[in-house]
């Protein structure tokens, strides 16, 4: 009989734990930068142009500088003696960039100069008071046109505004060139087809619109020669990283904080000019700064998201065979390259192989410069365009071959004996079982009754379509050969003295949840309750390594290196509990942890409590032989490749015949992201991807005027979805673990962004399907919708 | 973005073209105005301060009148900024007889830039035409005045 008292500890992986983080998060219990308040603090205040594309002229500071309580104000031609323009993390060419602009503006709400001064009020007051003039120039707007011969230029030595141009396909391409060795194929393809469906598709731009803004305070010490910089960022160790190149300090002196970080969706991987520029400032000036974004100047400078114009040709047999994908790509990314910009659409090729045997692809890309604010990633990255424009393009062709729309996919599928599978892009998809994941939705969905109720409802007039899309998308990004500021994942797992358990993680959180996740596998791992367990985060000075949240990596990259430190941790503390347990002839290898005790695996009454063992590893007398005192271990995990889930998303739409006026009625998401630590935690994270990627699809466009003016620049006209707009989504899951990490996550963030957008799009081309319409560009506007109706006079 | 409308005075077209285009009746008309000056032929510098919502603000701008044809139409080009942004416009007037009054048919051309274009046309729409309207029921005081 076992002796051992209290309750017995539960698994929890796999367990629907609700998050730790959130009662400090709801209560006003949390520090967000905003919130931190160093003495002697100033604030920055940034003269933002108003124009789109224009020269300096001049600039007059006097009747700021003149105020009381401004410490200082200075134009980017000044600032730019200490500060040089800013890196990116592409291998592409790019234009210099600073920081604040020095002698041309390029996008409306591009920084001209900046004041430092004793209250946030009086600052933005000061800043209001500087006089810019400009010789404006004509805007470049239209991203097709800004590649004319004769378009205004925005950047020296960039002819026809082209940052990027691409181009892959056939049966090879030639690295060395990037040219294809054989592009023959792609035409064989086209000619042999028997149906080819062609459509130009904008996948328009979006601001990602974090709950929190950005904001930045920084302290540069002089004393001890040393910066902290406490910023809304989702990787503070690549802050940390160009914060010290741009001031040319080392690393060791500088600490970089991501405090609670409301929401970052992928604004807030790019280091931003304000962040550099609280950092000098606060050297210049000998105090703390601190810099908060208010929304007007969120939508005119953090960075956006998506803006690609795609022209996409599949061509088919009568059967539905697929035969091949063209793909000419233009990305509008704006004015500069900020640190992702360039490689973002580059992702969209990449992954428009999606779920299907793809014989013969062509590929080609152009990046085009125009007088808006830059791109970079936001929630999905660029293959939630690249499967937007797939998934309709597949849509199309079941429509014009009149097949059903889910057994056209299953036709194509990649079969799965055929995994690892190597696409035309030379991605190496890990694992995948498609069928059965589309099986459940059309289940889960109800597809058959879907379709009779469709039908039913047109028969009484009514407008109603359903969707459907079936994406892949890359997750768990790594490893270093692919991720510019290398692809690994830190941690550290400290067992405490009593038997408490500290860990770090260098992916750092901003919504995901990982101090509940990390927690319920450190809690299983140590058979110790959930309570005993922080994690810390977001810390440069208390992490010591890390390369950040992005790319759905969190559990899949950082998760795997936790749990690789705690088995590190575990190990040895198995040794020291051998050697308490010296009388019974333990050997470490069969101990296991066991309700909060370190036993011989199936004889209890052989046990130390896992505090005992805790407490001697800290004053270890006799110290075991040939070991080290303390618990303390940390571990790098890099991943050999990236992991794939994928998933199949279906929905029903409404249209009032009268306004146009789309409801979405049905929202069904099976996805499938490997093993699962929190279903609580991946529904939240599929709930807010689908918000996010329904969001696109129906309500959100930012929209620049014919002078690069920005239209949308508030909650006022540019529409993000809310509650009433959505119906409650019903979600399920299949599971294909991956082989690339030992613990068969694959990774959840964007998965919901990804395979809503084209399938709420589906449901409505379907939906005026019978009114001759064959695609409708997003957002799904009422007004674009009851053109729409008109044009065929009313009439289905 | 485009403005446009049309405003019915009691009164003949011919006083109607002499009223909207004297610097004196303007300065007194337009609404808000604290300067008004004549600093060339047909072309004005003023200084106006607007107080509604986010497009408060003090302005200064200039006006240029041309293409005039008396009493029937003449066109204005109009710039101004302040603190909340900019706005050019482009505005052609027309003045119809309307049996013993006057319609005058305006339409402008709009580019703002700075808060105003970015809280769209929503606003700045709205804005211009309570602008409009309190300088039409000035005009309208004015027309009375000399008929009287």
């Amino acid at each position: 009989m076992t002796t051992v008292d209290g309750p017995v500890l539960p698994k929890l992986i796999g367990e629907r734990v609700k998050r730790r983080e959130d009662p400090r998060l709801i209560q006003g219990q949390a520090t967000y930068v905003d919130d931190i308040k160093l003495p002697g603090m100033l604030h920055l205040a940034f003269k933002r142009s108003d124009i789109a594309h224009g020269v300096i002229r001049s600039i007059d500071t006097s009747a700021a500088a003149a105020m009381e309580g401004v410490e200082l104000v200075i134009t980017g031609a000044e600032l730019a003696e200490t500060l040089g323009p800013m890196p990116i993390g592409t291998p592409f060419p790019a234009p210099d960039h600073y920081s604040v602009a020095t002698d041309k503006v390029r996008y409306v709400g591009e920084p001209v100069a900046v004041v430092v001064a004793e209250d946030r009020y009086l600052a933005r007051d000061a800043a209001d008071a500087i006089e810019v003039e400009y010789d404006e120039l004509p805007a470049v707007v239209d991203p097709e046109a800004a590649m004319e011969a004769g378009s205004a230029t925005l950047h020296e030595g960039f002819e026809r505004n082209i940052a990027v141009e691409s181009y892959w396909g056939g049966t090879g391409v030639n690295p060395e060139t990037a040219q294809p060795e054989d592009d023959s194929a792609v035409d064989a393809a086209f000619a042999e087809a028997d149906v080819v469906v062609s459509q130009r598709m904008l996948n328009q731009r979006l601001a990602p619109n974090a709950m929190e803004p950005r904001g930045v305070v920084a302290q540069y010490e002089p004393g001890r020669e040393y910066l902290t910089v406490w910023s809304a960022t989702q990787n503070p160790h690549i802050l940390r990283t160009l914060v010290a190149a741009m001031m040319g300090l080392g690393e060791h002196q500088v600490r970089a904080v991501a405090p609670e970080v409301g929401g970052g969706f992928g604004c807030k991987i790019n280091i931003y000019g304000e962040e550099y520029v609280a950092a000098a400032l606060s050297r210049m000036v000998k105090a703390p700064v601190k810099w908060i974004e208010d929304r007007t100047e969120a939508f005119l400078t953090t960075t956006h998201g998506r803006d690609l114009l795609g022209y996409i040709d599949l061509a088919a047999k009568n059967d539905g065979t697929i035969l091949g994908l063209k793909a000419r790509i233009i990305a509008d990314i704006g004015a500069y390259e900020v640190l992702l910009t360039a490689m973002i659409p580059t992702l969209t090729g990449l992954m428009m192989n999606g779920v299907y045997r793809l014989p013969v692809v062509r590929h080609e890309l152009t990046e085009v410069f125009t007088n808006k604010t830059p791109t970079d990633a936001y929630r999905g990255a660029g293959r939630p365009e690249g499967l937007y424009f797939l998934e309709r393009a597949v849509d199309m062709l079941a429509r014009e071959l009149d097949m059903d729309p889910a057994e056209l996919r299953r036709k194509n599928f990649i079969p799965t004996d055929e995994f690892p599978f190597a696409t035309q892009g030379g991605l190496i998809y890990d694992s995948g079982n498609y069928e059965p994941c589309l099986d459940k939705a059309l289940d889960v969905a109800g597809w058959q009754e879907m379709l009779a109720e469709r039908d039913a409802a047109r028969a009484e007039g009514r407008i109603v379509g359903v969707g459907l899309s079936f994406y892949v998308e890359v997750c768990g990004l790594g490893p270093s050969a692919v991720v510019p500021t290398g692809g690994w994942e830190h941690s550290g797992v400290t067992v405490e003295r009593g038997g408490k358990v500290t860990a770090t993680t260098g992916a750092s959180p901003h919504g995901q949840g990982n101090e509940t996740t990390f927690a319920q596998m450190l809690a299983d791992h140590f058979s110790i309750p959930l309570e005993d367990i922080t994690i810390l985060h977001g810390d440069t000075s208390v992490v010591k390594q890390g390369i950040g949240t992005f790319g759905s990596r969190s559990q899949a990259v950082g998760g795997a290196a936790l749990i690789s430190a705690a088995g590190k941790a575990g190990d040895k503390m198995k040794q020291f509990a051998a050697a308490l347990l010296s009388e019974h002839e333990v050997a470490p290898e069969d101990l296991v942890f066991e309700d909060g005790r370190i036993q011989v695996a199936g004889a209890p009454e052989v046990s130390k409590t896992f505090a005992e063992v805790a407490d001697f590893a800290y004053i270890p007398v006799p110290l075991p032989p040939g070991m080290e005192p303390g618990l303390s271990e940390e571990s790098f995990f890099e991943p050999e490749n990236n992991t794939y889930p994928f998933g199949c998303h279906i929905s029903m739409v409404e249209v009032d015949r009268e306004t146009g006026e789309p409801k979405l009625v049905k929202m069904v998401a099976v996805d499938d992201c490997g093993n699962v630590i929190n279903p609580l935690i991946v529904d939240g994270q599929v709930h807010g991807g689908l918000a996010q990627g329904i969001g696109q699809a129906m309500f959100e466009e930012v929209v620049y005027d014919e002078d690069g003016q920005p239209v949308t620049a508030s909650f006022m006209d540019y529409v993000m979805p809310r509650a009433a707009d959505l119906p409650t989504f019903e979600l399920d899951n299949t599971v294909t673990p991956t082989p690339v990490n030992p613990l068969g996550a694959k990774g959840v963030g964007e998965a919901g962004t990804i395979g809503s957008t084209p399938c709420v799009v589906n449901a409505a081309v379907d939906a005026l399907a019978p009114f001759g319409v064959t695609h409708i560009e997003m957002p799904l506007r009422p007004e674009r919708l009851w053109r729409l109706i008109q044009e065929n006079g009313g009439q289905s | 973005m485009e403005i446009k409308g049309e405003y019915e005075f009691q009164g003949p077209r011919a006083l109607l073209y002499e009223l909207l285009l004297d610097p004196d009746v303007l300065a007194s008309a337009l609404p808000g105005v604290e300067r008004f000056e004549e600093v060339a032929p047909d072309a004005y510098e003023s200084t106006m301060r607007v107080g509604i919502a986010s497009v408060r603000g003090t302005y200064t701008g200039r006006v240029t009148v041309l293409e005039q044809n008396p009493p029937e139409s003449y066109r204005l080009q109009i710039e101004g900024s302040g603190k909340p942004g900019g706005v050019k416009a482009d505005a052609f007037v027309e003045l119809t007889e309307a049996g013993t009054g006057t319609t005058m048919h305006y339409r402008a051309e709009v580019k703002a830039r700075g808060t105003i274009a970015r809280l769209g046309g929503r606003l700045l729409g709205g804005v211009a035409r309570l602008l409009i309207g309190q300088f039409f029921k000035a005009i309208e005081r004015q027309v009375d005045d000399r008929a009287a």
